[in-house]
């Protein structure tokens, strides 16, 4: 038989404010342990918490860019388990009026993947295993979440892997999370299951907690689509369970013995008062949202002529889609300048971390400026490449590399008499061409090339040397 | 009616143990303070509900940070912790 | 005593002004006293503390600086209001030694302007209980009769005023920790309205329900206490903002046309010596010039169930925290982590508080949660719309404050139900937010103390104050001649 995967996803994401979201400790990552901390925090007996306003901004911000419904009132209920990481030994979140509900992201395919919810919560500290033994950091207990639920519309690890990143992009754009999924600001929990294809009823369903990697997480998807069908196949049942997913052996195994069934006793938290937000409080927000990544994929599209997958591979990280905006303004072919991105500096900085921070040497201007001389035909696209990796590396600009001599367009009688040199010392290349091999023109042409440094245009001087070879 | 199971389950729950002795008192003490608490049944469900006697709403904190507590003070309780952790031996 | 009606607190603080005392003897008189005290109020007491926010205060006043009228005075704190480096147990094993690292936000008022705290008071363990005696040292005494149970759970705080071993203190009510231990003391509680007083620093029992409530000899001691600490905290989000008091300038007014609702509810099954003291009361009332009438209230038969339901939801996950990992006791053999948090609970926690924790863990659980939990919320909404409702007819609500006096310690009940059948008269109080008083009105055929409560409208405690003062300079039974075993004033 054959089965098609169904997968949903729980994202949590940390949002980028200055402090926590119940007390003033700073939210920041890799700090030493327990020192962002407070009796707040900490959970001390008779402490209290505080809402931050940043954090409501933010959820609504991620909200509005995933094409949710805002909740105008909403609240924050406890979530009761005890563990040692979690202080208050309950974790203050949303349950049943999440603030944003009922969005979706799309895909570049146009598939729609909806989201169920968006909530806020809080994080939990850090517990680190040292022979057994457990030492715990709060400095991450009270960190900002939100989580956003999608509804189970994944049906491939490469639909969940594009899912992610278009979320972890979005999020950046909005400036609500930096997304480091190396560094925890953002997790996925998967929920799989499999069903026969066709069939409209949900198989039983397994959960893999806490992917911090994309690659990963898709590892993980096809693994367990794999497993699951295997279980099918041989008439066996999947059992409910929570997994983890082990990198090592690119397999998962399940998290606890037995599955205590989770009673986390929700209820409406008695410290805090309601949320409520009025129509223009979100207009505001709503105002305040820079473009958003499918606007601008598509403008690029439309307005500058560049390939729809060239659009989504710059405007994937905003630093990137900002860098070649700048780049290219006043130019006619702004295709060139998203060409030497991604052919260029995509090469040069190649992880996605890298290509989301965009740290490299030159400016907008710079590559602006190089673009102009291939425009006026000053340079040929040979010669242009070559300056900009050096430019690349030295952060200097294409005048640095580009003598005066250089740029002058070269004379057709010049032209000609450089070719029938060529042609000369060329002797075995001239007789293959001749003789029909038609690759042996390359090795002339080069040699013309680097006579002319780089001033002619390949296209003219291939004509040039068709033409003088036929008469000769 | 509440079952003994289920004040095991809520013990668990509560993380507290209880010795058969205790089970055995916590079960006949809940059957009469559920009994006790029943008494709401009786009343048909109004529609609204209330968590607090006052009407507040959006008390808020500006996003501003304070320093943080020293952490020998953070630790303080845990007789300074371990190397700056908490510390919890996996055993004892 | 001079039946001057003036206030502890005013005398002491015309002592001080006068030089006819240094505060440093008077903190050193109080501390003796509380050392020979057989009565249990105080759980810890903090001499050095006491002693050097004395110092400062003869400093002041012998360079000729003005103090304000709660400053150098010796008061209390029970022991659930945390204050920084000085144990706060809550009358709990599992907090033994713990020693906050931050003020609660009343007691960091109170340290401002020098307030002497001798120590922290005796209480029920997590404020669980109508006794004192659920406290891990044992329960408070009761100044009139040793014998007999303080009342709970600010037992330590009203036996401590009582006995004139603090002049006054600072108690939480939930479901009327102040108003009947104060009862059973003779002395004068206030329960503010829910939100006049910061709760932050006040070690939670139920959120939704505890307040920070003063204890004092006379009313206006009370009122006093509760002018200088109710005001809008920003670090608790349930406090309310632009709130200020002056019930101190409001003790003048006559009550001639107050009108005063009787709910027939509150006098059912009421002992007798207090329904005939409370009669009485009201005979006065109308002496003074206000009208009364009594009216039905039927909503207040709930307020018990729905009172056990919804604090003890709320303490629940409020207790889940003491877990041995971040201060508190811990349990010293364990085979894995979870044993040790389940055996540092099972061994620090008392029997009251386990009850209230599972109960609350039980109509919280799945399944149960719309049958408990959220019918009790929903019939907290019905009682807070009757008091409403009454409000719109009558000034304020007079009810006895507990169905009985005092009873003697250790004594057996059938069943916890009816233990909590003692809290009827002062749970409704609290669900419906709403602020309240007790003041002594007489005493029963041995001679312990009655109270009387009075409940106003929501942050209305100046008419309930100002009510209970002119009863009070009336009949003068907040001025026992025979209690006087304290410092001699």
């Amino acid at each position: 038989m054959k089965y098609e995967l169904v997968v949903g996803l729980e994202t949590h994401v940390e949002l980028l404010t200055k402090t926590k979201i119940f007390c003033s400790c700073i939210n920041g990552f890799g700090a030493e342990p327990n020192t962002h901390c407070c009796p707040i925090c900490i959970g001390h007996p008779g402490t209290l918490p505080k809402l931050n306003k940043e954090v409501i901004n933010l959820a609504v911000k991620a909200g509005l860019a995933t094409n949710c419904h805002i909740n105008l009132k909403s609240n924050m209920d406890r979530k009761n388990y005890v563990y040692p990481d979690l202080s208050k030994a309950y974790q203050i979140s949303q349950y049943n009026i999440p603030i944003c509900e009922n969005g979706y992201i799309e895909l570049s395919s146009g598939k729609r993947i909806r989201i169920n919810r968006i909530h806020m919560e809080e994080d939990a500290g850090k517990l680190v295993h040292k022979g057994g033994d457990v030492y715990i950091d709060y400095n991450r207990g009270g960190v900002p979440l939100i989580e956003i639920v999608t509804e189970p519309d994944i049906s491939s690890s490469g639909e969940a892997r594009e899912y992610v990143e278009k979320l972890q992009s979005i999020l950046r754009y909005v400036e609500v999370s930096d997304c480091k999924m190396q560094e925890g600001s953002m997790r996925c929990d998967i929920n799989v299951s499999v069903k026969p294809v066709g069939s409209c009823k949900l198989g039983v369903r397994t959960e893999i907690k806490n992917m911090n990697s994309v690659t990963f997480m898709t590892k993980a998807i096809d693994y367990e689509f794999e497993r699951q069908s295997d279980i099918l196949e041989n008439k066996g049942e999947v059992v409910q369970q929570t997994l983890r997913y082990c990198e090592n052996s690119n397999s998962t195994e399940s998290m606890r013995e037995k599955e205590d069934a989770q009673d986390y006793r929700y209820f409406k938290d008695p410290d805090l008062v309601d949320i409520v937000l009025s129509e223009e409080d979100v207009n505001k927000l709503k105002k305040s949202l820079p473009e958003l990544p499918d606007v601008r994929i598509k403008r690029y599209a439309e307005d500058f002529g560049v390939s729809k997958s060239d659009a989504e591979l710059i405007v994937k990280y905003k630093n990137a889609a900002d860098f070649f905006e700048k780049a290219s303004k006043g130019l006619q072919s702004p295709k060139t300048v998203s060409n030497f991105i991604i052919g260029q500096i995509f090469r040069v900085i190649e992880t996605e971390s890298e290509r989301e921070k965009f740290n490299i040497l030159i400016t907008p201007n710079q590559l602006n400026e190089l673009v102009k001389l291939i425009e006026g035909n000053k340079i040929n696209m040979n010669l242009a490449k070559k300056t900009f990796s050096r430019m690349l590396e030295t952060g200097k600009s294409a005048a640095d590399f580009i003598s005066e001599s250089d740029m002058q367009e070269i004379s057709q009688s010049e032209l000609e008499e450089i070719c029938k040199e060529a042609i000369k010392s060329n002797s075995k290349a001239v007789n293959d061409y001749l003789g029909g091999k038609e690759k042996a023109l390359k090795a002339i042409l080069g040699n013309v090339m680097r006579q002319t440094k780089g001033r002619g245009n390949a296209q003219m001087i291939e004509e040039k040397l068709v033409n003088l070879l036929k008469n000769s | 009616m509440v079952t003994k199971e289920e004040v095991l389950n809520i013990a668990k729950l509560s993380k507290l143990y209880l010795t058969s002795e205790e089970l055995e008192d916590a079960f006949n003490e809940m059957k009469g303070i559920v009994k006790f608490v029943n008494q709401v049944n009786e009343m048909q469900n109004p529609d609204e509900e209330i968590n607090h006697a006052n009407e507040l709403f959006n008390a808020f904190r500006e996003d501003e940070i304070v320093p943080s507590f020293p952490r020998e003070k953070i630790l303080e309780n845990v007789e300074g912790g371990k190397e700056g952790f908490f510390y919890l031996e996996k055993s004892q | 005593m001079p039946k001057d009606n003036k206030g502890v607190i005013r005398r002491i603080h015309k002592l001080l002004l006068n030089k006819d005392v240094s505060c440093q003897e008077l903190t050193k008189r109080y501390l003796e006293k509380i050392n020979e005290s057989n009565l249990n109020a105080y759980i810890n007491t903090c001499e050095e503390v006491a002693l050097e926010s004395a110092a400062k205060v003869d400093k002041k006043i012998s360079s000729g600086d003005e103090i304000s009228l709660l400053e150098g005075i010796p008061m209390t704190l029970k022991d659930n209001i945390s204050t920084s480096g000085i144990e706060t147990t809550c009358g709990s094993k599992i907090l033994k030694n713990y020693k906050p690292i931050y003020n609660a936000t009343v007691w960091n008022d109170l340290k401002k302007v020098n307030s002497i705290l001798l120590g922290k008071t005796n209480m029920d363990e997590f404020a669980m209980g109508s006794s004192c005696e659920t406290s891990f040292i044992g329960g408070a005494k009761n100044p009139h009769d040793l014998g007999y149970v303080a009342g709970g759970s600010s037992g330590g705080v009203a036996s401590a005023v009582a006995g004139n071993i603090a002049a006054y203190g600072l108690g939480s009510d939930t479901g009327g920790s102040v108003r009947q231990p104060s009862s059973f003391c003779g002395v004068v509680g206030l329960k503010p309205t829910y939100g006049a007083v910061s709760r932050y620093g006040l070690i939670a029992y139920a959120s939704s329900l505890d307040q920070i409530g003063s204890i004092g000899k006379t009313v206006e001691d009370v009122s006093i206490v509760f002018d200088f600490i109710s005001h809008y905290d920003d670090k608790d989000s349930t406090s309310h903002p632009g709130i200020k008091f002056d019930t101190q300038g409001n003790l003048k007014k006559d009550l001639k046309d107050l009108k005063i609702g009787v709910p027939n509810q509150y006098y059912e099954g009421i002992d007798k010596d207090v329904k005939e003291n409370i009669i009485s009361a009201l005979k006065v009332y109308e002496s003074m010039g206000a009208k009364i009438e009594y009216f039905d209230l039927p909503e207040i038969k709930y307020a018990l169930p729905v009172y056990y339901i919804l604090a003890c939801a709320e303490a629940s996950s409020n207790l889940a925290r003491f877990d041995g990992v971040r201060y508190g006791y811990k349990a010293s053999h364990y085979k894995n982590i979870n044993e040790m948090i389940c055996k540092t609970r099972s061994e620090g926690f008392g029997k009251e508080v386990k009850r209230r924790i599972l109960l609350g863990n039980y109509v919280l659980s799945s399944g149960y949660y719309d049958a408990y939990y959220k019918k009790a919320q929903n019939l907290r909404g019905l009682i807070i719309k009757a008091f409403d409702e009454a409000f719109s007819r009558f000034d304020v609500l007079l009810t006895p404050t507990s169905p009985v006096t005092a009873f003697p310690e250790n004594k057996s009940y059938n069943s916890p139900e009816e233990i909590y059948l003692a809290d009827i008269c002062t749970v409704p109080v609290n669900i419906a937010g709403v602020p309240a008083i007790s003041v002594p009105c007489g005493f029963d055929s041995n001679k312990l103390p009655i109270g009387m409560q009075i409940i106003g409208k929501k942050f209305h405690e100046s008419k309930i104050l100002n009510a209970a003062h002119q009863f009070e300079v009336f009949t003068n039974y907040s001025y026992n001649k025979d209690l006087d075993m304290g410092v001699n004033l």
